[in-house]
């Protein structure tokens, strides 16, 4: 992985007005993102990594702001360090998304146009992002290109086809073409196998995986599961509250993590359950981020929680010079204390499967 | 989990047809199995295979075109006396996928609990014990019943679900058809409602019918497993021998599909697609085959001596 910076985030807060109220979604939050990687966001329902990816493209609903922090994005040379929490006008916009930055959302039902041919919702995003194809001809064919790249078999025929004549996990192949087609650097992926069947959830990852090298994409990679990312990402960030918890790469996220978040988010997953024993699962909600969380906001849900996760908000403790972690057990003061006996050997899950 | 073998659900050559005439299509075409007293059944396959045909087809909600569904001794498809109907939705119920679209909006929790037993019990049915029960039903699976008179639009996913639940065991159902029930959630949720699942078949003895796509959650759960593929069972077996040593390659690609959290094993894994082109069945056509006691595979008899090679 090259080190060199393509989106730097700092210090981001975003909030919302609700009902008269101030929802704090993402708070004090910095990530680097670095050119050809692929990193992972994990968390729950409501932990704010859609919100955060969406700020990159000014996509955040009506009601929400950026009262503090910069995203810097380095993508191309001639606006490198431009931040994209300060742009306002949807002219400004229209340079990042596409182009630079593009998404897949996690429904392919809902994010086609049902009233169009799949080869004209591609050619479109060709037409305002690759200036240099000209003529229809020329189009045509680099349409038929990318739904061939995908894995969309006869992309001649199927290119004049319409949405609902595709099924889901094909649906998904088009939604990537068309990000695709926008030859962006940075392909945020919000939860884009959520809706489909295991099977034809392998398959995309090993799509957009084939597919970052080929292009050289920067992977932005958002799910709630842990599982699927083991695959695709180099380095994996988790999300709690508005907050990155833990932060690594994949190894040392998987084989050694220290948030008891993180752990708790593991221990959970059903491939590691035994038959006949109870099933992990982390107690309690997440905290109200209507309220200002004092301390550590996991304390309250986690069994081992400090008396100092109540009173002072950690900071980030080097683990590795690329893992780090926002908790209080890897304070030297800290007690000792282990990793659930479930998750301490992810590389023997062989004996498991065979 | 499996107390002795009293067979409770008995499906013969179940077939299940859509549309007539030329644009009918056969959704399920010839499914045999049968479900015990106490037991989780899985079926697995993936969106289009007919694993929910099968389930609805169980409650009455589609009528078979071909074979038919015993249950206790009793047949229970195409047409049925009025009793035997309402024995049969009081003692089966369903658990649906999606917790946001299988609960009434306008209705309050403490009416969509108790639909199906007014239905049922009609005027017979005081409103003291109508209130006691629904408590008890939404106590059962971890809710307060101050939760009665709230509207679901109130409810995270996860309660949401629990609220599928109780509404299922406010009958107190012999066998629950659980249709994905875990699909739609979160990974910390899902393991609390496989959690609540488990501890009320314990404290019941509720038989399930556990429908799913992913064979991460039926390891862990179920007792038996069958493989669907394109409206056929292609392997049935004891969950421990599935898993262990399958037979089919579509079920061989399931297995490998699961993703697994091992970043270093994950990436060496090669994607196994399954090809249905392996089979020669045109001209020698497969049989249902027990290959090991109680492990049945579609194959025809050169897969069965040679395996599943190139034809």
């Amino acid at each position: 992985m090259a080190n060199e910076l393509i989106l730097s985030v700092k210090n981001l807060n975003v909030k919302f007005h609700l009902r008269g109220q101030e929802l704090h979604a993402i708070r004090n939050v910095s990530l680097d993102i670095y050119r050809g990687e692929s990193i992972a966001i994990v968390g729950e329902s409501g932990s704010g990594k859609s919100v955060f990816t969406r700020t990159f493209m000014g996509l955040l609903d009506s009601n929400g702001y950026i009262p503090s922090g910069e995203i810097l994005y380095f993508g191309n040379t001639a606006t490198a360090g431009i931040n994209l929490a300060k742009l306002k006008k949807e002219r400004d916009w229209r340079a990042i998304r596409g182009g630079e930055i593009a998404m897949i959302m996690q429904d392919p039902m809902t994010s086609l146009n049902p009233l169009k041919s799949i080869g004209s919702q591609i050619a479109e995003a060709i037409r305002l992002h690759q200036s240099d194809i000209k003529g229809s001809a020329a189009i045509n064919e680099k349409v038929i290109e990318y739904l061939r790249e995908v894995g969309i078999p006869e992309p001649e025929r199927r290119c004049r086809q319409y949405a609902h004549e595709f099924s889901g996990g094909m649906r998904q192949r088009v939604v990537i073409a068309i990000a695709l087609a926008c030859n962006p650097r940075i392909l945020i992926c919000d939860e884009p196998t959520t809706a489909l069947d295991v099977t034809i959830q392998d398959q995309i990852i090993h799509l957009l995986k084939d597919l970052k090298e080929k292009y050289q994409l920067t992977i932005v990679f958002i799910t709630h599961d842990l599982g699927v990312v083991a695959n695709i990402a180099d380095r994996v960030a988790v999300m709690y509250a508005g907050d990155f918890v833990e932060i690594g790469m994949a190894e040392e996220i998987f084989y050694d993590p220290r948030h008891p978040y993180t752990w708790a988010l593991l221990s959970s997953l059903p491939q590691l359950g035994e038959r006949g024993e109870k099933l992990f699962t982390i107690k309690g909600t997440p905290p109200n981020l209507f309220k200002e969380i004092k301390g550590d906001a996991f304390a309250p849900r986690n069994p081992r929680a400090l008396k100092i996760d109540y009173i002072k908000e950690p900071p980030y403790f080097d683990v590795s010079p690329t893992h780090k972690a926002k908790t209080w057990l890897l304070d030297p003061r800290a007690p000792k204390v282990e990793p659930p006996e479930a998750i301490r050997n992810l590389k023997d899950l062989e004996s498991v499967y065979g | 989990m499996n107390t002795g073998k009293e067979v409770l659900f008995e499906v013969n050559d179940l077939h299940v047809t859509f549309g007539k005439g030329k644009k009918a299509f056969e959704a399920v075409r010839g499914v045999t199995f049968q479900v015990h007293r106490g037991e989780t059944f899985g079926i697995v396959g993936e969106s289009g295979s007919g694993k929910t045909t099968i389930g609805r087809t169980i409650m009455r909600i589609y009528t078979p075109s071909q074979g038919n569904v015993i249950y206790k001794g009793e047949q229970i498809s195409g047409k049925i006396s009025k009793a035997l109907d309402k024995k049969v939705i009081q003692e089966i119920q369903m658990i649906f996928q999606d917790p946001m679209a299988s609960l009434n909006e306008r209705a309050k929790v403490d009416y969509i609990v108790s639909e199906g037993l007014i239905n049922l019990r009609g005027r017979s049915l005081k409103e003291k014990e109508r209130q006691e029960l629904v408590t008890k039903a939404l106590e059962d699976v971890g809710l307060l019943p101050e939760f009665a008179s709230r509207f679901p639009h109130e409810f995270s996913g996860g309660q949401r679900q629990r609220i599928g639940i109780a509404r299922a065991l406010i009958m107190e159902p012999e066998c629950i058809i659980a249709d994905e029930p875990i699909s739609a959630l979160d990974v910390s949720i899902r393991a609390q409602v496989l959690n609540l699942l488990a501890d009320l078949q314990k404290e019941k003895g509720i038989t399930y019918i556990f429908i799913a796509h992913d064979l991460s959650v039926m390891r862990y759960f179920t007792d038996r497993i069958a493989v669907l593929h394109k409206g056929k069972m292609v392997e049935l077996a004891d969950t421990e021998d599935l898993i262990s040593h399958p037979a089919h390659p579509y079920t061989k690609a399931l297995l490998s599909a699961i993703p697994m959290p091992d970043p270093i094993r994950e990436r060496k894994k090669k994607l196994f697609v399954y090809d249905p082109g392996i089979h020669d069945y045109d001209r020698n056509p497969p049989k249902w085959t027990e290959i090991a006691p109680g492990h049945f595979l579609l194959a025809n008899e050169r897969e069965l001596t040679e395996g599943f090679g190139q034809k």
